[in-house]
């Protein structure tokens, strides 16, 4: 072999027989239980591919189920036939049902958030006539802006995921959530956006009635605005504004419900992180959030481990002392001892994180170990192996 | 690497760091201002604030809890270090445009305006670019440039991308007045190859080469000229050829046997970097090697200086080579 050439990734372990594919261990009694799991974590962490194999296991497992995700790599995405934005969930097309091996009942779709197509979508719903509705899509700030207001993509995710559960299509959803420093952002910042846009505040700026003062104070207030924007726009954007309070109240009753279903027992929240010393910290952080918020937090995936269950055996080292060596490769060998210090250190310090967050977790909690999987086979096949480690033993 | 090339990206105004997280970005970003300071620059490490964040990783590498709010403070020798704040860009901006000071107050106090800057759809991303561009002009006494160079740690992909297609997204809605002239002056910052320059951080691994790849596209599609790419964590090979063509059998032979893992991956990170030079073409490529984390158990915030500084080295040598 050239040295240059690059080495082909070892096969991963999908030889083995179906039984290998059974619900075991904490992770595969969720899989098999809960209506949502929301996985939680920093950017970065294989928040998507987790979420993806999760509910690969479950339709597996013959169980009806949509993942939801937020960014996909363009591979994963085409792996899920979601590439193209879709605009309904998509199920996954029969060869790669075949290739996953899900059979009936059990199915799989996926879909991919975008802000702009659920806000358009619930204007629709919710605006009496579909003039109001033209007029509202035809508001210039709606068309360039609505996709950049601040917590959109939290807020679609969860109105989302709200008629996807209570359209009864789903036994399961499985939620990958926005990636940002605060894990628990997707939760928060829809509650805050609702909040901002009380329609009090709008009638405050144009006031039809109220005293002198409230009168003169609007006058201030548009004055600003107008002075800033300039006066069309900060008319448009009012309007804009005004109208668009008054569609959130009525999804605030939708998030209401959800936040009430997200804290019932049919619900399971994970955090997925890497064992990096930022990523661990955000883990805690979102730990006692979820507790503070009441969440039912279930357990840490710990992802891009270097833990293997492959281990070298005393026996293959004994067959590999018998092996006779060249003086070339004996050189070689000393400098893979050396990377092999490095590896050892690294597995040492995977085992102490994997350890810690098992003591964090508590009794009732669980941390599992994720190994890292080359990236060089198909993408069906990295969600199928990784499927197995999380609802392995 | 062409020593020009790189000397001229030192010389624009503004860097904004993007990529992926878990790519080392922020780390990326910190050495960068520490390696630009000891080239006499005056630097001012920046990143985007959220009022309801505790703590920021990149303040954590000085340690600190946060970047400075409001006005620029040192954090580091010669390196001066500011959040920005929507709210901060949006008072600079209103001082600027109502015709009086007491006038900007009262519509500061106002609650509804607040409110509405706070959630207002691009409101938020106005007062950005506004303290960025308020930033970007600062002059002291002598004339000279206040901040010579601008470090920006962008959060996620998503985020540099609708800050960087804010100018002609707004100018579709401003067709004049004083936001008008200032995306147009903020434009002619972020779109000039003298003045700007998009970093992208990646790893030499296929998803992250591929997502990097992805992201020039969409940089292009916004105008902001890409000034190179940083690959962190390059591993480091210490096999001769034919110590590798010794090896491989045995490996194949002996898949698990300890350290084969670390040996397979140099080849593929070799690999993803040909493919990634490959789509660049132009684009200067600056590899930074993998830093063996030496002291585990170290304070987190010691281990992140100590790696930053040694990657500020790094960025020493692959600028004077």
């Amino acid at each position: 072999m050239p040295p240059d050439a690059p080495v082909q990734p070892q096969p991963l372990p999908l030889s083995q027989p179906d039984s290998q594919d059974a619900l075991r261990g904490p992770i595969g009694q969720l899989v098999q239980n809960q209506r949502i799991i929301v996985c939680c974590g920093a950017g970065g962490v294989g928040k998507t591919t987790t979420s993806a194999s999760l509910a690969l296991a479950a339709a597996r497992a013959g169980r009806r189920v949509l993942v939801l995700t937020i960014d996909p790599s363009r591979r994963l995405a085409e792996t899920l036939g979601v590439a193209q934005n879709p605009t309904a969930p998509v199920p996954l097309s029969p060869e790669r049902l075949k290739a996953a091996r899900i059979h009936p009942p059990g199915a799989l779709d996926a879909w991919l958030l975008s802000p702009r197509q659920i806000a358009d979508e619930a204007v629709r719903r919710l605006s009496g006539s579909r003039e109001q509705s033209e007029r509202f899509f035809s508001n210039r700030v709606y068309q360039q802006l609505s996709q950049m207001l601040a917590g959109m993509h939290e807020y679609t995710a969860m109105e989302a995921l709200h008629r996807l559960l209570i359209s009864g299509r789903y036994e399961l959803v499985v939620l990958d959530t926005p990636p940002s420093r605060n894990a628990l952002d997707f939760l928060e910042a829809p509650g805050r956006l609702a909040s901002l846009l009380d329609g009090r505040i709008f009638k405050a700026l144009t006031p039809k009635k109220g005293g002198l003062f409230t009168r003169a104070a609007s006058k201030i207030a548009q004055k600003g605005l107008s002075a800033a924007l300039g006066d069309e726009l900060a008319g448009e954007l009012v309007q804009f504004m005004g109208t668009f309070a008054t569609l959130l109240q009525f999804l605030n009753q939708d998030l209401k419900a959800m936040r009430a279903f997200l804290s019932g027992p049919d619900a399971a929240f994970l955090l997925v992180t890497a064992p990096t010393r930022q990523s661990l910290a955000e883990g805690f952080y979102f730990q006692s959030r979820a507790q503070e918020l009441k969440l039912p937090f279930k357990g840490f995936v710990l992802n891009r481990s270097s833990l293997r269950r492959d281990r070298w055996t005393q026996e293959d080292q004994a067959n590999f002392d018998a092996m006779p060596k060249t003086p070339i490769l004996q050189s070689g060998l000393r400098k893979l001892a050396a990377m092999a210090e490095i590896e050892a250190a690294r597995q040492k310090r995977d085992q102490q994180v994997l350890d810690e967050l098992n003591r964090r977790a508590g009794e009732r909690g669980f941390a599992k170990s994720v190994p890292e999987f080359p990236q060089q086979g198909s993408d069906m096949d990295l969600l199928i192996a990784t499927a197995r480690e999380l609802c392995g033993e | 690497m062409d020593k020009t090339t790189l000397d001229a990206l030192l010389n624009r105004r503004v860097w904004l760091v993007t990529g992926k997280g878990g790519v080392g970005r922020t780390a990326i970003s910190a050495a960068a201002a520490l390696f630009a300071a000891r080239r006499h620059k005056r630097v001012l490490l920046t990143e985007i604030g959220d009022p309801a964040e505790r703590l920021s990783p990149l303040a954590r590498v000085f340690g600190r809890d946060l970047l400075p709010e409001g006005e620029p403070a040192p954090i580091a020798e010669g390196v001066l270090g500011v959040q920005l704040l929507a709210l901060t860009g949006q008072e600079n901006y209103l001082n600027s445009v109502m015709p009086s000071k007491m006038l900007a107050r009262a519509v500061l106090a106002s609650e509804a305006l607040r409110r509405l800057a706070a959630a207002g759809p691009s409101l938020r991303e106005l007062g950005i670019f506004h303290q960025l561009l308020t930033l970007l002009r600062q002059t002291r006494c002598d004339g000279t440039l206040t901040h010579e160079l601008i470090i920006a740690d962008m959060p996620a992909t998503g985020h540099t991308l609708s800050l960087t297609a804010l100018p002609e997204r707004l100018l579709k809605l401003f067709r004049s007045g004083p936001i008008h002239d200032n995306l147009v002056e903020g434009q002619s910052y972020l779109n000039d190859p003298d003045k700007a320059a998009a970093i992208i951080a990646t790893l030499p691994e296929t998803l992250p080469v591929s997502e990097c790849m992805e992201l020039c596209e969409g940089l292009r599609t916004t105008n902001v000229p890409l000034g190179a790419v940083f690959v962190n964590r390059v591993p480091l090979d210490p096999f001769s050829p034919e110590e590798r063509q010794a090896l491989a059998p045995i490996l194949d032979a002996y898949p698990h046997l300890p350290g084969a893992t670390r040996f397979r991956r140099h080849p593929q990170s070799l690999a993803e970097l040909d493919r990634l030079k490959r789509h660049l073409g132009e684009v200067p490529l600056v590899a930074l090697p993998e830093i063996a984390d030496d002291k585990p158990d170290s304070a987190p915030f010691e281990a992140e200086r100590a790696l930053v500084e040694s990657l500020s080295r790094h960025l020493d040598n692959a600028f004077a080579a």
